[in-house]
């Protein structure tokens, strides 16, 4: 699965009502759309919520939008920052993934130093933290879907993606792990 | 390695692209989409409305800076809009309830079925347009709206909105 399945296909037969094609898309798309609403710091249920509402959004318009089947990653990544937004805007309380869980691991740690990469991520400054959340995605994303993501100009990403990284290792150093 | 199109990554190929991915392997492990949410993303396909057409969202007093067109305190106003046709509602929220209370616009009798994840309620807007529904569960929440008798002959749906 992943990047044999052409989107465009997915997006067809999903417009056209069929459930596979649409599970290709939640499989190709689910973790982005994840990553950006837990970038936006909404705790687990507000983020179920936020997420649910941008695909049944999808569910609803996917026929309507011909012209950006090639470009779902993208819409979809827009969606769940503007909900996400919204939500923040209208009075949610606000938490950061690191601090609203006990965020153990499936199968537990494989080791202490994941622990440490978790907590250090979170503890980086929020358009970092922010930023890496989404490049954490699963399959990596483009740069249209992170800025679509963050509300970034698209040649920003890299240098940003290079100056966070380097903050993270700065950080692991200073505790006295090279990443 | 195979790339997606146009992944952000080093084309170089640097040490930033190996420490992204071991980062990436920490959020799968850490935090990744929950099994409950992933069913409830492919289950949002049944909601799919095709004969409809779609009200958007024009307003939301919940992210518009100016205070005067709150109601009360507790109450977001919101409107949807389609070409003839919009519906104003205002939602209260009682802990994990909501209660809408709508207007039609122009004022019309329809059927309205409050469409929510976990069901659908059906409430009844009289000749003035007027409906209300109480004991909505807090969610994403879509309106169908079927006027009872005029001029637009296929019904009106509005964007799904998180309430």
């Amino acid at each position: 699965m992943g990047g044999s399945m052409d989107v465009r296909d997915l997006a067809r037969a999903a417009a056209a009502g069929d459930q596979h094609g649409w599970n290709g898309l939640v499989e190709r798309f689910g973790e982005l759309v994840w990553s950006t609403v837990r970038a936006h710091g909404l705790r687990s249920d507000d983020s179920a919520d936020v997420v649910q509402t941008t695909w049944l959004r999808l569910a609803e318009q996917l026929h309507r939008l011909q012209d950006e089947h090639d470009r779902l990653g993208v819409w979809l990544a827009a969606t769940a920052k503007r909900e996400s937004q919204r939500l923040l805007r209208s009075g949610t309380p606000a938490t950061a993934v690191g601090e609203e869980t006990d965020a153990k691991p499936a199968g537990g740690p494989t080791s202490s130093a994941d622990n440490l990469v978790w907590w250090v991520i979170h503890d980086l400054p929020e358009h970092c933290r922010r930023l890496l959340r989404i490049l954490m995605s699963t399959p990596p994303p483009s740069y249209e879907e992170v800025a679509a993501a963050l509300d970034l100009p698209v040649d920003g990403i890299a240098h940003a993606r290079a100056e966070c990284l380097e903050e993270f290792r700065r950080r692991m150093a200073g505790i006295g792990i090279t990443a | 390695m195979e790339r997606q199109h146009n992944e952000v990554a080093d084309p170089a190929g640097s040490g930033d692209d190996r420490l992204i991915e071991e980062l990436r392997g920490a959020a799968r492990r850490f935090d990744p989409l929950p099994e409950s949410v992933r069913e409830a993303a492919r289950a949002s396909l049944t909601w799919r409305t095709v004969d409809a057409e779609l009200a958007a969202l024009a307003f939301d007093s919940a992210v518009e800076p100016s205070t005067n067109a709150r109601s009360s305190g507790d109450s977001r106003l919101l409107t949807f809009s389609a070409p003839g046709f919009s519906v104003e509602m205002e939602v209260a929220a009682m802990g994990i309830r909501r209660r809408l209370v709508g207007q039609v616009v122009p004022p019309q009798g329809a059927r309205i079925e409050v469409r929510h994840p976990g069901g659908v309620v059906i409430v009844e807007a009289d000749e003035l347009g007027r409906f209300s529904a109480e004991g909505v569960s807090a969610g994403p929440v879509s309106l169908r709206c079927r006027p009872a008798a005029g001029t637009t002959t296929s019904a009106i749906i509005t964007e799904w909105v998180l309430l």
